[in-house]
């Protein structure tokens, strides 16, 4: 992640996985299913089944970023408006600073980033190398 | 047709032109019962607004065991919350 690589060292962060979005009991993307990586759950019914799923996802992509699950209670999805997806910032007193769009339409973590870059600066990332032409024989 | 049959009719067409409009939108048929089905309802802005106080969650550790509150990751800094899941 980006953004987490660039600004950690200003701002904490934490990823918090909440209900299923397209599960296969569901709402199935054909996406999923395509998927070279099979994305493909049901929508878990206990928190242990949760949990296998966030450890899936984590262990699958090392993923990088502080982690926290959503009880069954779904307490945190409802208080912040998440599902299925959001992003928020939090000042430093415990206050929301920004609270972003609904995805997955208007979720933007460019907007983050503008946030981050407002308070401590742009993170200029170098402009990758442009791929070598393969040469004719 | 009398004034009820037009109305009835009027009323189809326009279900059908919703039906479609769904359908493109969400990119077929399947997928535009799906959203109605289970996106809307779980969809809405919320309540909290900037200045608005956060949360104060309590969320399970990948251990599964370990729980902590939320508002205890905000340690001196901002905090960035990426709220999601795996599908």
């Amino acid at each position: 992640m980006q953004l987490f690589d660039d600004y950690k060292d200003h701002a904490d962060f934490l990823t918090i996985y909440v209900r299923e979005a397209h599960p296969t009991d569901e709402w199935q993307m054909k996406s999923n299913e395509k998927d070279k990586d099979d994305v493909c759950y049901a929508q878990p019914k206990t928190l242990a089944q949760r949990v296998a799923i966030a450890n899936d996802f984590t262990q699958r992509f090392k993923y990088p970023v502080p982690f926290g699950i959503d009880q069954m209670d779904n307490a945190a999805n409802d208080a912040y408006a998440a599902w299925p997806e959001r992003l928020y910032i939090l000042d430093e007193n415990g206050y929301v600073a920004y609270k972003g769009g609904n995805g997955p339409f208007k979720y933007d973590p460019k907007e983050v980033r503008a946030w981050l870059a407002s308070h401590y600066g742009e993170v200029k990332r170098p402009e990758p190398a442009p791929a070598t032409p393969e040469k004719k024989s | 047709m009398s004034s009820w049959q037009w109305v009835l009719v009027i009323l189809g067409v326009l279900l059908v032109a919703v039906a479609a409009g769904l359908s493109y939108m969400a990119g077929s048929p399947r997928d535009a019962i799906g959203m109605v089905r289970y996106a809307l309802p779980h969809m809405h802005r919320g309540n909290l607004q900037v200045g608005s106080a956060a949360p104060n969650a309590t969320l399970v550790a990948l251990d599964g065991a370990t729980t902590f509150k939320l508002r205890e990751r905000v340690a001196g800094k901002p905090l960035v919350l990426v709220f999601g899941s795996f599908t």
